[in-house]
């Protein structure tokens, strides 16, 4: 069981992590970051990001409903890991991982990030 | 006197108590930082817990008599397995955050402090006083960028009965505000009802009707496009002497609608492009 500032601070001893951050998704609100510059702008882009995903994966697929486990996007600089994290009173929370492309190792990164989401909360 | 300012006086001056916002709410702070903010019109975080089933209504109130002298009900609760240390923490963050945006701003015929004053669930998040206030401005800036009126805000809540749309793609929030609403609630009740922080369910509230999936008593004015920047006399050439009236400048650009979906994708689409440079 673990607080928030550790959540952060694991996240960010996952080999080649560059940066972390843990966004309120419905308000976009960064609530605690490591490694980044503009951790608001960042906050916005990401839960705009994760919410784009959403509505287009709900209008195409079949049964027009989702949830999504978490979303891996691949840039020519590296990977970005968006992982949603249900609170039973509020919408989901994002833990984000910017991930260097040569040193992460993809498959650990994910897994990684999803332990430290179940100690993060309980539920 | 508005709160804001004494709030800002007291975390200047390093102070621990609580400020007491008449009935409105309570703003706790230790050594000049805010840990807590309780708001009427919000939820608090006893009234998350036990909204979701965590704790019965009971079971909280012996939990604040236990912990009432000592500040500790927080550990308490983690100790006993009620709740974990990392969603205590969102709860309190979260609850301080919802209640900060409803109750700063506020004039307050007479805030009190009270020196040492402390809250039950003890100290589980700090938030320094210009970063709340931050916070609390791109919060209102976020709202109005949904739907620029704040007439639906104060509202009972009315669901459309036949949409325009073939097709709508709701949040999982707008789905329980839709199955709530029954024309009588506004946003803050339903918040309440449904154990959802206000600021989130007011701001589903406000996308929905930028949707077109409640009734608005009237559409508020379109977005007026930013104005071109001033021609300084002789900073470019002009092709025809004598016709800069701008119209033909911005001729080129295309037509906006002045819908407000469409503002909205372009705001969201601006949003994740920068963040995303």
């Amino acid at each position: 069981m673990i607080g928030i500032e550790d959540c952060l601070s694991e996240a960010m001893a996952i080999p080649g992590a560059l940066g972390a951050i843990l966004v309120d998704h419905t308000s976009g609100t960064a609530l605690a970051m490591e490694g980044l510059p503009d951790p608001e702008r960042s906050a916005i882009g990401l839960s705009e990001t994760f919410r784009a995903t959403l509505d287009g994966l709900a209008l195409s697929s079949p049964d027009g409903t989702v949830r999504i486990d978490d979303l891996i996007i691949t840039t020519d600089h590296g990977y970005q890991l968006i992982k949603p994290m249900e609170t039973m009173w509020d919408g989901p929370l994002l833990i984000c991982l910017r991930l260097d492309r040569d040193r992460a190792n993809l498959a650990l990164a994910r897994r990684r990030l999803d332990n430290i989401s179940h100690e993060l909360i309980a539920s | 006197m508005p709160i804001d300012d004494v709030l800002s006086e007291l975390a200047e001056s390093g102070a621990t108590g609580a400020l007491k916002a008449g009935r409105s709410g309570t703003v706790y702070l230790s050594k000049g930082r805010v840990c807590y903010v309780e708001c009427a019109r919000t939820p608090t975080v006893e009234e998350l817990l036990t909204a979701t089933g965590r704790l019965t209504l009971s079971g909280m109130r012996t939990a604040r008599q236990t912990a009432a002298a000592t500040a500790d009900g927080g550990d308490m609760l983690v100790r006993r397995g009620v709740l974990s240390r990392g969603e205590l923490q969102l709860c309190v963050l979260g609850a301080t955050l919802d209640a900060s945006f409803f109750l700063f701003g506020a004039n307050v015929p007479k805030p009190k402090f009270r020196e040492g004053d402390r809250h039950w669930l003890g100290i589980h998040w700090f938030f320094d006083v210009p970063g709340l206030f931050r916070e609390c401005h791109r919060r209102r800036a976020r709202l109005d960028r949904a739907w620029p009126s704040a007439e639906l805000d104060s509202r009972p809540v009315v669901p459309v009965r036949r949409i325009r749309a073939q097709h709508v793609v709701l949040t999982a929030l707008q789905w329980e505000i839709l199955l709530n609403a029954d024309a009588e609630t506004t946003p803050a009740e339903l918040a309440k009802r449904i154990g959802r922080p206000a600021y989130p369910t007011l701001l589903a509230v406000r996308e929905m009707a930028a949707a077109g999936l409640l009734e608005c008593p009237e559409p508020p004015p379109p977005e007026k496009p930013p104005d071109l920047p001033k021609r300084v006399a002789g900073a470019a050439p002009r092709a025809t002497a004598g016709g800069g009236d701008g119209r033909r400048a911005r001729s080129s650009y295309p037509e906006i609608s002045g819908d407000p979906t469409d503002v909205n994708l372009l705001i969201r689409l601006r949003n994740a492009l920068e963040a995303f440079q």
